[in-house]
């Protein structure tokens, strides 16, 4: 995999594609960057015509007033325990849908059965019914069987959400990796069992990687369903809180904008941690 | 603690409440040792004052709160219908509201039942009738809204601006107490970018709701006697083409129509507007100075009236509901009217909420003029003038459907799509099926 | 518990946990909201769900105006977006495939969009795009460019595209991330052939780098066509549909028809109609994968 097909010779050329990148990354960093900057202006700042563009006077008020410290103020939001349902519910929906997605993705690859093509096909097709058509429809299933605003409903949520994706990731990994490698593993005396976890899986395993980061991104930010199925801080979730900041009359635009950096960080750090094995793992995943 | 000693400390404090508050002394709030009443409120920092008044409830009856929702109106109103369709109304109280109350059908208990008539005989008597449904008193309220004039001084005061104003029409500039004066003034006022002669709220309930205020206002309605829609009448077609002039004369941002009431208020706390027809809620916020350019600058004038000479004074109140399949209906009761006493209508009127109660109206102007918070203290005296004209949208289930197909025409006319005859036909047509399908009209 | 060893069952024995779990989250949920599309459910009134009214809702659709309106924008709407988010991608990931300095970084930049969810999308757009105090309209003020805000949610033309430029920023990096990793898959060896045989870089793209990305733009395509509704609510916070209904598409339609109006029946009907389409659109989508996919040499 080597990555520079096209041979740049002349300095112009060079100065050219330099500028087309930083233009290219300003427009995809000016909102989010205006929405990291707001959540360090004071209300007044942020609507004032003419438009303040430095911020004048930075604070850190708004996210001191997030979590309820500061002094004029009577109660925060539970903004922790919005945070620790997001990371758990993100994490674990995340963890078992790699694990049953592999199962799936295996079974594609490996066996031949009857309904495949057809299973497959309507694996990914689960995924075109839009949040707004599920939501009542699961709220009402959900609520008889007691998963309402537990963390564990919006957990097995998001699994059904990632699966398809999964399956279809780690199918196209298993089949690049020769069939020979196994077996030769288990003409050496190993079960099937073994020579998955010993020479696919570790093969795979970038797929996987990029499977997850697509996965946790889903479950992290997804809104609809979740606010729908949550209702309390039992397992109400960070893009949940983000409507707290929204009363009858009025829009909380700074302390929204402090929620949305607390949002952002987590995935951002992710993200760039695992991006190497993101890059790798959709090479071949979906192709082949 | 043995019951004997936690009735003398029941009683104590009901003392201690009764010295504090006569108005209390009749209620019996009762005692309810080990219920835990589970509830849904209105969240938001305006509404969520009064929920700090919680804990003295429970100290008082024995009872626990469980909060199991607190969100913005049209979340837990889509939250309730959820329920309702998926039977899941474990719930005692619910925050409600009188545009929304006539939905619910038998969700909720009639409090007439459940409260003595003494009790409710202290709450504002328009008010009260106001929340019921079908003759069911289905909510108690707690806040009522109505909206009057709020203008900016600095425009208003300022010399330059009224020579101008003095030239060009003869008269003094003082806020408008017409709406076609307001129009006026909006226009003339205007000048874009940095300054807007008012803004509406421009979709939603809000669009509707503010028209039919007009359509009153000129003398007309909704719709007459048998539920036909009436508001394609001249009255309505005039009230329109306000809206539409306004917009044309760009008096208003061409961003108001996608506006709601948080877009207007904060437009009007940024200092780019002359005039905002808004509700009471807003004027602590307009006063801050930590959140509001324009503080220590804002007036008040009562709403204008119309062709008809009236006010359209469109309003409605935030209230408590008590659900049938409540098991502790009684705690229920004792919970919503403690929520809604004299105490606790204070607190609300103190933070620039209209209370329901009668007698608080007085005691908080007297407290603020004591305080010698005159901002307050005048905003209280604007708003009880309008009080006696206030009226609410038509209290049936339909009504936020009905309103759901007058707003895109009213959008379609502001915006220069249809014209305002040809829009509010539409309207009313779609109204009307509506109607007839749910057997309104016969 | 020979059935379970037996060799023929190991596949659908791996593939059952997914299977029940989608089966409860999808078609338990698809299958209420079929019925329910042949009632006259109404939210408020439990026992309407059992009122059988045939094809009642999709008859009215039919001759429902705005219905078709929205759902010809919603069309419009995946059209113009997934192709320019193609196009955009594309050109993203070959710009970023030529800098070798900072790769790192610059990937996650590339990313950074997709850190946001989509409701954020929504409330950052709606005041980015504000006429009073948003970001556009600042700029252009300070610049001198402007001399009256522009209506950037309002007005017929300017409000579609306002929506289509949101959806566009929050998704354009999924097809670059798909389309990069395509890029260093890439083989160098006819590449290289092609520059010794005088081919010029436009040449080259389009005879050996385009034909090679294709099977990762169909994936990408596919990928997009599926989650799309996503979209709904980012324009629910943006103008939901407004102003009037220049922005509705079918998903902020069924959403106030079923939750505001309590339509619940009409809205499912409404419903179907939008996930017959999306099929439509995933499965042309994946046909041309699969016929990609073999060009690639890959197994079927």
């Amino acid at each position: 995999m080597s990555g520079r097909p096209l041979t740049i010779e002349k300095p112009w050329q060079r100065w050219l594609i330099r500028l087309g990148v930083f233009l290219a990354m300003a427009i995809l960093c000016v909102p989010g960057v205006w929405v990291v900057l707001t959540a360090f202006r004071p209300n007044v700042e942020i609507l004032a015509r003419p438009p303040v563009w430095i911020p004048q006077d930075p604070t850190l008020n708004n996210f001191l007033g997030i979590f309820g410290l500061l002094p004029a103020q009577q109660q925060g939001l539970p903004v922790a325990r919005y945070f620790l349902n997001s990371v758990v519910i993100s994490l674990t929906s995340t963890a078992v849908a790699i694990l049953l997605g592999m199962m799936g993705g295996y079974a594609f690859a490996r066996y031949r059965f009857r309904g495949k093509g057809a299973l497959f096909v309507s694996f990914m097709l689960s995924r075109t019914v839009p949040g707004v058509a599920l939501s009542l429809p699961l709220f009402i299933v959900w609520s008889r069987i007691g998963l309402l605003d537990t963390s564990l409903g919006l957990i097995i949520v998001y699994l059904a959400i990632n699966i398809p994706f999964t399956v279809w990731l780690t199918d196209g990994f298993f089949r690049q990796i020769p069939v020979d490698l196994s077996e030769a593993a288990q003409i050496d005396g190993c079960t099937r069992w073994q020579a998955f976890w010993k020479i696919e899986f570790p093969l795979a395993r970038s797929g996987l990687a990029s499977a997850a980061i697509f996965a946790f991104l889903t479950s992290w930010n997804e809104y609809a369903l979740a606010s729908q199925l949550t209702r309390t801080t039992a397992s109400k979730t960070m893009p949940v809180g983000l409507m707290d900041f929204t009363a009858q009359f009025t829009v909380d635009w700074s302390g929204m904008s402090a929620m949305a950096v607390l949002i952002i960080i987590p995935a951002l750090l992710l993200t760039f941690v695992v991006q190497k094995h993101l890059i790798a793992g959709l090479t071949f995943g979906g192709v082949k | 603690m043995s019951p004997w000693k936690s009735t003398t400390l029941a009683l104590a404090l009901a003392g201690a409440t009764m010295l504090a508050s006569p108005a209390l002394a009749d209620f019996d709030y009762g005692k309810f040792d080990g219920v835990t009443l589970k509830v849904k409120l209105i969240g938001g920092t305006q509404y969520e004052k009064l929920y700090t008044r919680i804990p003295e409830w429970e100290k008082l009856t024995g009872a626990k709160v469980e909060i199991v929702s607190s969100k913005n109106h049209f979340d837990l109103d889509r939250e309730i219908k959820q329920d309702i369709a998926g039977g899941t109304v474990n719930w005692c109280v619910g925050s409600n509201h009188t545009s929304f109350a006539p939905q619910y059908g038998d969700l909720y208990i009639d409090l007439k039942e459940k409260i003595p008539a003494e009790e409710l005989a202290l709450y504002v008597p328009g008010t009260l009738k106001s929340a019921e449904v079908d003759g069911r008193l289905v909510q108690l309220p707690r806040v009522t809204d109505v909206s009057n004039l709020y203008y900016n001084k600095r425009v208003y005061g300022d010399p330059a601006v009224q020579a101008r104003y003095k030239e060009k029409f003869g008269k003094d500039l003082v806020p408008p107490a017409t709406f076609d004066e307001f129009k006026e003034q909006a226009i003339f006022l205007a000048s874009p970018p940095n300054l807007y002669g008012t803004a509406f709220a421009g979709k939603d309930e809000g669009m509707t709701g503010r028209f039919m205020e007009l359509v009153r206002a000129n003398g007309g309605d909704m719709f007459d006697d048998q539920w036909n829609p009436t508001f394609n009448g001249p009255e309505g077609v005039a009230a329109l083409q306000w809206f539409v002039d306004l917009y044309n004369a760009k008096a208003v941002p061409a961003g108001t129509v996608n506006y709601t009431w948080d877009d207007i208020g904060q437009a009007f706390a940024a200092g780019t507007l002359a005039l905002d027809l808004d509700w009471p809620g807003f004027a602590a916020f307009y006063n801050d100075k930590d959140k509001s350019k324009v503080a220590g600058d804002v007036g008040f004038a009562v709403a204008p009236t119309g062709a008809g000479g009236k006010r359209g004074a469109w309003s409605g109140s935030h209230s408590f509901s008590v659900t049938e399949s409540c098991p502790d209906k009684d705690a229920a009761v004792s919970f919503v009217v403690f929520m809604t006493n004299y105490d606790s209508e204070m607190l609300e009127a103190e933070a620039g909420n209209l209370p329901t109660r009668t007698k608080v109206f007085e005691d908080v102007v007297a407290k603020f003029k004591s305080d010698s918070n005159t901002y307050m203290a005048d905003m209280f005296e604007t708003w009880e003038k309008s009080l006696a004209d206030a009226r609410t949208p038509p209290l049936v289930p339909q009504w936020i459907e009905v309103s759901n197909v007058i707003w895109p025409q009213l959008q379609a006319a502001i915006v220069g799509e249809k014209t305002p005859k040809e829009a509010l036909d539409q309207a009313a047509d779609e109204a009307r099926t509506i109607l007839e399908d749910a057997g309104m009209i016969q | 518990m020979t059935l379970f060893r037996s060799p023929r069952a190991v596949p659908y024995l791996l593939l059952t946990p997914a299977l029940v779990v989608i089966a409860a989250v999808i078609l338990v949920p698809l299958a209420v909201s079929l019925w329910s599309s042949f009632t006259a459910y109404n939210l408020t009134r439990p026992a309407t769900l059992y009122s059988f009214v045939g094809l009642r809702n999709y008859a009215r659709l039919l001759n429902n105006a705005d219905f078709w309106w929205a759902f010809g924008r919603t069309l419009v709407f995946i059209t113009v977006t997934l192709n320019l988010e193609l196009v955009l991608g594309l050109g993203l990931a070959l710009l970023v495939n030529q800098v070798t300095m900072g790769r790192k970084v610059l990937r996650t930049i590339m990313m950074f969009p997709m850190m946001f969810s989509p409701i954020l999308v929504g409330f950052q757009f709606k005041y980015i795009f504000n006429d009073a105090v948003g970001l556009v309209n600042n700029a252009l003020f300070d610049l001198g460019l402007i001399t009256q805000p522009i209506p950037w949610l309002v007005d017929g033309t300017l409000a579609p595209l306002s929506i289509m430029a949101a959806e566009i920023w929050m998704s354009t990096s999924v097809f670059a991330i798909l389309l990069l990793a395509g890029l260093l898959a890439l083989p160098k060896e006819p590449i290289e052939a092609a520059k010794v045989d005088g081919c010029g870089p436009i040449q080259v793209f389009r005879h050996i780098t385009l034909p090679f990305l294709m099977p990762f733009i169909f994936i990408a395509m596919t990928i997009r066509s599926l989650d799309v509704a996503r979209a709904y609510d980012m324009v629910r916070i943006m103008t939901n549909g407004g102003p009037a209904g220049r922005t509705e598409l079918l998903w902020t339609l069924m959403a106030r028809v079923g939750y505001q109006n309590s339509q619940m029946g009409m809205a499912n009907a409404m419903g179907y109609v939008s996930i017959l389409t999306s099929i439509l659109f995933t499965v042309y989508f994946y046909r041309k994968l699969v016929v990609a996919r073999r060009y690639m040499g890959g197994v079927e």
